[in-house]
């Protein structure tokens, strides 16, 4: 199941992943957004709550305070001593809310609220009708009980939690039905291909061998041309059967690593293309220096092949290949048509060609870009439009004998 | 004839005393303050201090400001139905006349009407 889903990842365009990305980043935003708002309203509910209990205690503290303070107004200034209680400190401002006296611990007091928290205390007021002392506004203040707080806080993570996971669990369903349609039209390309392919297998391989069993010395020169043709013919065909067989079959089939010797890898490669590229009057600079590398040979081959196939396809008449290859990289350097800078990044896109014009399915970068991330390897792409494209691997990881192994 | 000589003698023994007296007073008005020189003269013989009015006044409106604003326009313009006082006291001693003091004599007596009862600096 787990792997089924991976492959469904994987069959999605990086474009697609990324649209993915920001819908899913949306919902993740708006789904805390809205526990956040959840979470305020809870607690500002909780704190009501708090608030309407203590203010029924709070206010028979305040009767008894106007109580004392009407005493001590009528004995005054016999009496001048301000009345004080063990279950409250309180204050006592005038009309025009300048304090008159005080024994709040915190002198914060906010005059347009009835009740409030402040530092740990809760905040009373009462407004007097009669002055008494000239005071208008009567303060209370008590200790408040963390206990509800706590109990709050705990609340809101646990439900916070527990509706963000129900939420990504509806998320990845919409995700789901979102994407269905996309899968579908991928896999049914796939299927397409992978049937297609297994039919190619026999005639490809039937017109291989028997081009190279043919006797071209009886032949007249005509014919000569027409089998050389026919075997470029095939040999296009056999490289896009190659590919299509390695996206189908041997791509999620683990790999054989072993030491390869890349020169020589390269001189084979070439010659196997140079019919092909004999085609268009391509030729060949080789700058090789011994380098090994410890690799799928397949795969290893994939990506040479592809690229250099590429460099074929795209290159002009008359045009130039040169393969550069050094202990940790190589550079396969085409005259070609070259590619514009903004389609630069979309070149490793499955079913994504750059030019129209020429055939292909678009999977051959995309099957060197999944071998190149594979093995930790590093490509990287220069190109100048109408002048040329530069493409260059490094393997330093991988030749560390990094991927994976049998 | 002996009895009037002793009377008009008394008349102008009294007039003289009175004239010794009320240049004292004047003397010693020069060393009192307003508010002692114009309120508490009368408000001496009162039942209910300027104490009591003062709470009277304090309970009714509360602040600085307003206890100094209405007690102003109160001794400008005295008035039953402005006054802070029960209605039995007002039967019995009637409403004050109105002040002939001046706007800045009325706020210095106030001021120190005021100052002197403040309940502020007397709290403990």
């Amino acid at each position: 199941m787990l792997v089924s889903k991976n492959k469904d990842i994987n069959l999605l365009l990086s474009s697609e992943q990324s649209s993915l990305l920001r819908f899913l980043s949306l919902y993740a935003v708006l789904a805390i957004m809205i526990l956040l708002l959840l979470g305020i309203f809870y607690y500002k509910s909780q704190e009501e709550l708090m608030f309407s209990n203590q203010r029924i205690e709070l206010s028979n503290y305040a009767n008894e305070q106007v109580k004392e303070l009407k005493l001590l107004h009528h004995y005054f200034p016999s009496r001048t001593e301000y009345p004080r209680s063990y279950n409250f400190n309180s204050a006592i401002y005038d009309i025009e809310r300048v304090k008159i006296f005080s024994t709040l611990k915190n002198s914060d007091v906010n005059f347009d609220k009835e009740i409030y928290r402040i530092d740990n205390k809760i905040h009373f007021v009462k407004y007097l009708d009669d002055y008494y002392l000239g005071a208008k506004y009567l303060f209370l203040e008590v200790d408040e009980d963390d206990a509800w707080y706590a109990q709050t806080i705990t609340n809101i993570i646990i439900l916070g939690i527990l509706t963000l996971i129900i939420m990504a669990i509806f998320g990845l369903v919409f995700v789901n039905i979102l994407l269905r349609p996309m899968k579908n039209s991928i896999r049914l390309l796939d299927d397409f291909i992978k049937d297609t392919t297994h039919e190619l297998n026999t005639p490809i391989s039937a017109i291989l061998a028997n081009v190279e069993m043919m006797d071209t010395d009886v032949m007249v020169e005509k014919n000569k041309k027409k089998l050389h043709r026919i075997n470029i013919a095939a040999k296009t065909v056999s490289h896009l059967y190659q590919d299509l067989t390695f996206l189908t079959l041997n791509h999620n089939q683990q790999s054989n690593n072993e030491w390869i010797d890349l020169k020589k890898l390269f001189e084979d490669r070439v010659e196997y293309f140079t019919i092909l590229a004999g085609s268009k009057k391509i030729t060949f600079t080789l700058d090789l220096n011994y380098s090994a590398i410890h690799m799928d040979l397949i795969k290893i081959t994939r990506v040479i092949d592809n690229l250099i196939s590429n460099a074929i396809k795209y290159n002009k008449r008359n045009g130039a290949i040169t393969i550069v290859l050094r202990k940790e990289y190589f550079i396969i350097k085409d005259s070609g048509i070259g590619i514009e800078a903004t389609k630069v990044s979309a070149i490793f896109e499955r079913y994504s060609r750059f030019n129209s014009s020429e055939g292909g399915f678009g999977i051959g970068l995309n099957i060197v870009r999944s071998i190149i991330d594979e093995y930790g390897l590093k490509i990287s792409v220069e190109s100048v439009l109408g002048e040329g494209t530069d493409i260059r691997v490094d393997f330093l990881r991988a030749s560390l004998g990094k991927g994976k192994s049998k | 004839m002996i009895k009037r000589h002793s009377i008009k003698k008394i008349i102008k023994k009294t007039i003289i005393v009175s004239l010794i007296l009320n240049v004292t007073l004047n003397a010693e008005a020069d060393n009192e303050n307003i508010y002692e020189h114009t309120c508490l003269p009368c408000h001496r013989y009162l039942p209910s201090s300027l104490g009591d009015m003062y709470m009277r006044y304090l309970k009714t409106f509360s602040g600085e400001a307003t206890f100094k604003a209405s007690l102003k326009a109160f001794l400008k313009e005295p008035l039953e139905q402005t006054s802070v006082m029960s209605d039995l006291f007002i039967d019995r001693f009637s409403v004050k006349d109105k002040s002939l003091l001046t706007d800045k004599q009325l706020d210095e007596a106030i001021d120190i009407y005021w100052n002197l009862y403040n309940v502020r600096n007397k709290l403990k």
